[in-house]
């Protein structure tokens, strides 16, 4: 089915396939080629073919069900047409990414060591020691490399001229790498000819990098140290990830009560065998949940012990407790400023322009354009608790001038992005949905980038809420050889 | 070094192992009685209440329903979520223990497991003629052996595997015994239709045909009793069962406790003389066997699941003063 480019309306976005002129851009002619020669009919067959192999291959996400008071699982919702990056925009692209992955962890190992950014003014001291994800408990830890935030992925977004910016930095556990995974090995079921025509940059190097990664932050000098997964159980909504990934790396996939911390303070798993040491944690669950001696003692998730063995060096817990404090937006904000002053280097990827309501001048402006903004909460993931200006009510407007003005720390406001979008096939016919992009970085010994990511779709027409949870979607995403 | 197992994984494993069994026998069960009261005289004493008795639930039945009516027997052991031993009940406790171990089996047993239970739930909600319930339950215990069948030729024979065989060998064991102690409570009245009923017996654990290879007698209580609990070849006797508990526990770490009680069984069981066991006698002697089954449950269970890691130094010492 070719692209109608009369009824393919693009007007005023950027799309990240088809150009103004209605014809391919560079690099996506060969796919337009392929899709021009299947009928709708055998396009809606190859969709159906792909939604089959993701129910049968499990590929799901759970999500919380009101009614019932419990998780259903869902199919992972995927679009057939790739979404094409060109490896010199791409390589680009991971400069940036590399460049701000170091400088937030530098930053970090500075905010709970000497604290000299803050000494130097380059961020409030106050911005710090009051954002939710300060842990005071992480001061004066050293760990492995200096590095806290292992496994990050940042959000990328391309507004209406083209611009490619970085939205935000998810520096705790980022979900998503598995379904990147999955969508490739779904398209290659589906669509196996259209990877003669390119030369598209593998993907599934992840898990053997991540398991790299992990074991390079072993305190036991060994050749095959023990790393396990830890996941808050079958309910969470990224658990098929947890499993997934715990199964390609070849580590165990745990839950708190699997673990002990003994009065050595070594982290041991009871297996069948009896205690086996643990030597690397990857976590998937929040810094409050990690240790109920810390943090929340009624939680079950953790294990009691693990800040303790963790300070002492004796575990790796990646990413490292605290890591939160530089995914804030309000953080996020001084990112290029901090890349300044830690690397004394340009940015070489744009933040999206934020106004910090906690100044006056900025939070003036934001009260002043509500219906123009975006107003974020600094601390929520998700997409959730945010105010879309141009889609908000009246009401919801005023909800949001009364919480700015009772916590401005609180909240930033944001330019409202037009994201761009890329033709998807809904309905029978391929027409233009906004996306963004989630790389992963993970920092170890050594730094390494996804090719590509994971791309989220927004399927609803007009709609630029790409998340699962609000239905969102997701496409292949190729990076190609020009 | 190769994946651990985790002492959470490999009991949920072993139940999973005994749900999926239970699941099987029960269905093969309610089937075989069925077919077996259609050799009987009208209003026998034999009726439905002898499987509550095999399946140990004639007290909960009570609570439940005033009459033990083929229907409401039926539905209770098929379909009744409030029994947690009916067949629906088991595999769904079978999908619930998958689910949380799914990562840790071959990708595919999560789809013949999904498959058993969507046919047993649509198969077995609504009225079910008796025509259709023998297509039903013949398709449960089939799915089963499938899916046993998948596992057994693809699943790697590790440790895992050694405790979903446990799991399906101590539940094979316990049902057998079950099935045996019905004959234990026939009376006197029952004597011209005695073979009738052994031979239910056998069909129930899959054994008429070989029985009648092997014994090449009659079907007879005496030579019923020393196959279904002593011939080692055969794989729902008593024996055989204990004997593949005893290898699966050979191949696991630390099993000395475990297998102690094991071994012990089976010189229990093969020396009994179980041919002249009746009435009273052969309740009491299934009693002792369903006891040590108990036994070696809770044997598996502390050595592998919920063993005390370590002792802490305090108890250590009032052990040592105790002495």
């Amino acid at each position: 089915m070719p692209i109608d480019r009369k009824a393919y309306n693009a007007e005023g976005i950027w799309d990240e396939l088809v150009a103004p002129n209605g014809r391919a851009r560079a690099g996506a002619g060969g796919l337009f080629r392929v899709l021009g020669r299947l009928s709708g009919e055998r396009l809606a067959a190859r969709q159906a073919a792909a939604d089959l192999a993701i129910r049968t291959m499990g590929i799901t996400f759970s999500v919380y069900h009101d009614q019932t008071k419990g998780a259903i699982d869902r199919e992972w919702p995927f679009d057939i047409v790739p979404r094409l990056i060109r490896k010199r925009e791409w390589d680009e692209v991971s400069r940036g990414l590399a460049q701000r992955v170091r400088a937030l962890n530098l930053f970090i190992d500075d905010v709970y060591h000497r604290q000299r950014a803050l000494d130097d003014g380059v961020v409030p001291r106050d911005y710090i020691l009051q954002s939710r994800e300060f842990r005071p408990e992480c001061v004066g830890v050293d760990i492995p490399h200096g590095v806290w935030s292992h496994v990050c992925g940042s959000d990328l977004v391309r507004d209406e001229r083209g611009v490619l910016y970085v939205l935000e930095d998810n520096l705790r556990v980022p979900s998503g790498v598995s379904y990147m995974l999955e969508n490739r090995a779904v398209m290659k079921r589906v669509f196996p000819e259209l990877f003669r025509h390119y030369a598209i940059h593998p993907v599934d190097d992840y898990p053997r990098e991540l398991r790299n990664c992990l074991a390079s932050l072993s305190p036991r000098d060994t050749e095959r140290p023990k790393i396990v997964v830890l996941t808050p159980g079958i309910y969470n909504s990224a658990y098929f990830e947890h499993s997934y990934l715990a199964q390609l790396m070849g580590a165990e996939l745990v839950e708190g009560s699997d673990l002990v911390v003994d009065r050595d303070d070594y982290v041991y798993m009871r297996t069948i065998e009896g205690l086996v040491r643990v030597d690397v944690i990857y976590r998937r669950i929040d810094d409050l949940f990690l240790d109920p001696d810390t943090f929340q003692p009624e939680s079950l998730l953790g294990a009691p012990g693990l800040m303790r063995a963790w300070r002492s060096g004796k575990v790796a817990l990646a990413n490292a407790p605290g890591c939160g404090v530089a995914d804030d937006k309000v953080i996020y904000s001084y990112v290029p400023d901090l890349i300044r002053y830690y690397l004394a280097e340009e940015p070489v990827l744009p933040n999206v322009p934020t106004y910090r309501c906690v100044e006056k001048a900025s939070r003036d402006y934001v009260l002043d354009h509500l219906e123009q903004l975006v107003v974020k909460p600094a601390n929520e993931s998700g997409g959730y608790g945010m105010l879309i200006g141009p889609h908000s009510t009246r009401r919801e407007r005023e909800t949001f001038r009364r919480r700015i003005r009772a916590n401005p720390r609180n909240y930033i406001g944001q330019p409202f992005l037009t994201l761009s979008s890329a033709p998807t096939f809904v309905k029978g016919r391929l027409e233009p949905r906004h996306l963004d992009l989630r790389p992963f970085i993970l920092s170890g010994e050594r730094t390494y980038i996804t090719m590509g990511g994971l791309t989220r779709v927004a399927l609803r027409k007009g709609s630029m809420v790409v998340n699962s949870s609000q239905g969102g979607g997701s496409k292949d995403t190729w990076v190609v050889d020009n | 070094m190769k994946l651990q197992t985790l002492s959470r994984v490999a009991e949920r494993i072993y139940w999973m192992g005994r749900y999926i069994e239970r699941a099987e026998s029960t269905a093969r069960l309610i089937a075989v009685h069925a077919d077996l009261l259609m050799d009987l005289p009208v209003r026998r004493a034999l009726d439905w209440r002898v499987l509550m008795d095999i399946t140990g639930s004639s007290a909960l039945f009570a609570t439940l329903h005033d009459d033990t009516t083929e229907r409401n027997v039926v539905r209770y052991l098929a379909s009744d979520a409030r029994n947690p031993a009916s067949i629906l009940s088991s595999i769904a406790n079978a999908m619930e223990n998958m689910r949380t171990v799914r990562d840790t089996m071959p990708r595919v047993t999560f789809e013949y497991v999904n498959d058993l239970h969507l046919f047993a739930r649509s198969g077995l909600q609504g009225p079910l003629s008796r025509s259709r319930r023998v297509e039903v339950l013949e398709g449960i215990a089939r799915r089963v052996q499938q899916l046993e069948g998948f596992l057994s030729s693809n699943m790697t024979h590790d440790h895992k595997w050694q405790f979903l065989r446990l799991g399906n060998h101590i539940e094979r064991a316990d049902m057998t015994t079950r099935i045996i102690d019905v004959r234990s409570g026939a009376g006197s009245a029952d004597e011209p239709f005695e073979p009738i009923q052994w031979r239910g017996v056998l069909r129930s654990l899959y054994a008429l045909q070989s029985y009648q290879a092997i014994m090449q007698a009659p079907v007879e209580g005496p030579a019923v009793l020393e196959f279904l609990f002593q011939y080692e070849d055969q794989p729902r006797s008593y024996a055989s069962c204990l004997n593949s508990l005893m290898f699966g526990l050979r191949r696991l770490p630390r099993s000395g406790p475990p297998l102690g009680v094991c071994n012990a069984m089976i010189r229990h069981v093969q020396e009994a003389d179980v041919r002249d066991l009746e009435g009273a006698g052969l309740h009491e002697f299934v009693d002792g066997c369903q006891v040590q089954l108990g036994d070696l449950h809770d044997a598996i269970a502390s050595t592998y699941f919920h063993y005390v890691p370590r002792v802490p130094a305090r108890a250590r010492r009032k052990e040592a003063k105790g002495q």
